[in-house]
């Protein structure tokens, strides 16, 4: 019998939750000749109150043919062959013959990530062992960060009083595990599904809202979850690749992480001196410099190069407490430098990660890359929308905005970063000559 | 005004919860409203004094548009005023959002905002009629 490989783009711009639910479901499928084997479904937090998620999700399986594997979730925007945006839904569908499809979900990813990643991944596991065909690819998309809300505070990002910055560093495990509000440890769950399933081809992307970190959902099939990992798992005898790129660039600014805290999420210490007012002294900037508003012109173009398990891990700085620096992932103590970006640098990037796929005819191409860009670049981001399709052409791709992302291949380990773009491009290898 | 498509396109964004106004507009004249022609109450206090200021930067825009001037925006007091020029002309798609919005991502809306009035403008059958609109909303 012969290959057959369809893919198709849905869309909805439509505001009420069920209509676009339809929408982008009808919008993906018509342009297929066979049902799909996988839909990928990602929108933007808007729905919650035009009907809510769940209708949301009834609309799209009002279209879409029973037992279609769905899984998905809320992100601060997506771009595709039709644009870039950060409000409305989309899709991508792939039909194919030649294709074994698994999803997985596991719950209580803030509360216990070990347990929820190891669910999810045997569940693709036992789906997919059998499989025949060659190679497997894995969507690792996990529930992302929550800010909890400090009593009397809010939801800050900077918080200046060093009473309440010591009182929420003690209570962010706390918070974790009781509320499930914190940290989203995609970095952790994402290490512990690559042991589970290592020769997989993985990208990891996590959901979130408008940048605000206040609520995300994820889609598994027709059940609507919070803080849960859903996989995707996909066996083919398409030629497959990820990457990640990253436009960050050192300096000659290096200091040593002499005090974590916080489960290893927290710089408290530089130097041997509180983290804050000593990253400040090594950039030049001024005592009280940084504030809510200066921090999203200023700290996002300075990421920090930190170290886990000998690997470089590139981050921003979310949130500041007082005195110490809370970061998205675990660290280790040690060396670390900081680096710099401009936008230049991010489409760069974009550039730089398309060419390593220059010898791949696509089929069809999954990205994820970090709402920090999206943020910085502004409308400008529609120059990576450019260079996708120039790539791509006519075929479907889908890149989804993550606050914190990254890839896994045997060949290049695992490269969890932030301000990354992350590429898994399907397709045909073209025999050299 | 109910089947304006350029109205619609306003209307679109204004259910965003961070543009607190959003018009197209040229000097001294609004052209274009969102359907119910209401802002949200947020820019009702501050609203002449931003209007003042707006039509200042519109002579801006004006002298330089032919220059390739295609984006500026000022803050005043909590408010941040935005204004997206039509290419090779000086009116604009102008939108008032809070100080500390994540203006990346109203960015990528209000330009998709902009491309959607530009080619409205630029399809006879639906170019909003702005000589009657600026009858409508003439402010100077």
């Amino acid at each position: 019998m012969k290959e057959t490989l369809e893919t198709a783009i849905g869309m909805s711009r439509k505001w009420e939750a069920r209509d676009a639910g339809r929408e982008v479901a009808e919008t993906a499928i018509q342009k297929l000749n066979r049902p799909p084997d996988f839909f990928l479904l990602f929108s933007t937090i808007h729905y919650e109150k035009y009907g809510g998620f769940q209708e949301f999700l009834n609309g799209v399986w009002d279209v879409l043919p029973k037992g279609t594997p769905l899984i998905g979730g809320t992100v601060p925007g997506f771009m595709n062959n039709y644009g870039c945006f950060s409000r409305g839904a989309s899709a991508l569908a792939v039909s194919s013959t030649d294709m074994d499809v698994a999803v997985g979900v596991g719950k209580n990813s803030k509360r216990n990530p070990f347990r929820a990643a190891k669910q999810c991944a045997e569940m693709i596991h036992n789906q997919l062992k059998d499989t025949p065909y060659k190679n497997k690819f894995l969507l690792n998309f996990i529930s992302g960060p929550v800010i909890p809300s400090i009593p009397g505070v809010g939801q800050k990002k900077y918080i200046r009083s060093g009473f309440v910055s010591k009182f929420a560093l003690q209570a962010l495990g706390l918070s974790q595990k009781l509320m499930q509000k914190g940290l989203s440890r995609e970095d952790e769950i994402f290490e512990k599904t690559v042991q589970q399933l290592p020769d997989y081809q993985m990208i990891l992307g996590t959901s979130m809202d408008d940048y605000k970190g206040i609520k995300n959902y994820q889609f598994f099939n027709e059940q609507l979850l919070t803080n849960a990992v859903v996989n995707l798992g996909v066996a083919t005898d398409l030629d497959l690749g990820v990457h990640t790129t990253h436009g960050m660039k050192p300096t000659d600014l290096h200091f040593t992480i002499t005090k974590l805290g916080a489960q290893r999420h927290a710089i408290c210490k530089i130097n041997n001196k509180p983290a804050v007012p000593e990253f400040l002294r090594l950039l030049d900037w001024p005592e009280g410099f940084l504030t809510e508003e200066t921090m999203l012109h200023t700290i996002l173009y300075y990421p920090i190069s930190l170290r886990r398990q000998g690997r470089d891990v590139p981050v921003v700085t979310p949130l500041i407490m007082k005195d110490s620096i809370l970061v998205p992932c675990v660290i280790d103590d040690g060396e670390v430098s900081i680096l710099t970006v401009s936008g230049q640098d991010l489409i760069q990037a974009v550039r730089e990660n398309l060419r390593l796929f220059n010898d791949i005819q696509p089929e069809f191409g999954l990205l994820s890359t970090c709402m920090t860009i999206l943020q910085t670049l502004g409308h400008k981001t529609n120059i990576i929308q450019e260079e996708l399709h120039s790539y791509f052409k006519d075929k479907s791709f889908l890149l989804f905005y993550s606050a914190g992302e990254g890839t896994y291949s045997k060949d290049n380990d695992i490269t969890y970063a932030n301000m990354s773009f992350n590429t898994a491009i399907f397709g045909k290898q073209e025999t050299k000559k | 005004m109910r089947d304006d498509p350029i109205a619609q396109v306003l209307d679109d964004l204004m259910r965003l919860d961070d543009i607190y106004a959003c018009i197209v507009a040229r000097r001294n004249m609004i052209s274009v409203m969102p359907t119910d022609e209401q802002f949200k109450p947020e820019v009702n206090q501050i609203w002449d004094v931003i209007k003042r200021a707006m039509d200042d930067v519109f002579t801006v825009i004006g002298e330089y548009s032919g220059a390739g001037l295609t984006e500026i925006e000022f803050r005043l007091q909590n408010y941040e005023v935005l204004f997206y020029v039509f290419p090779e002309m000086e009116n604009a798609l102008v939108a008032i959002v809070p100080a500390l919005a994540n203006k990346g991502l109203l960015e990528v809306e209000l330009e998709n905002a902009r491309r959607d009035i530009f080619k409205i403008m630029n399809t006879p059958s639906q170019t909003t009629d702005t000589t009657q609109k600026d009858e409508l909303y003439a402010t100077a």
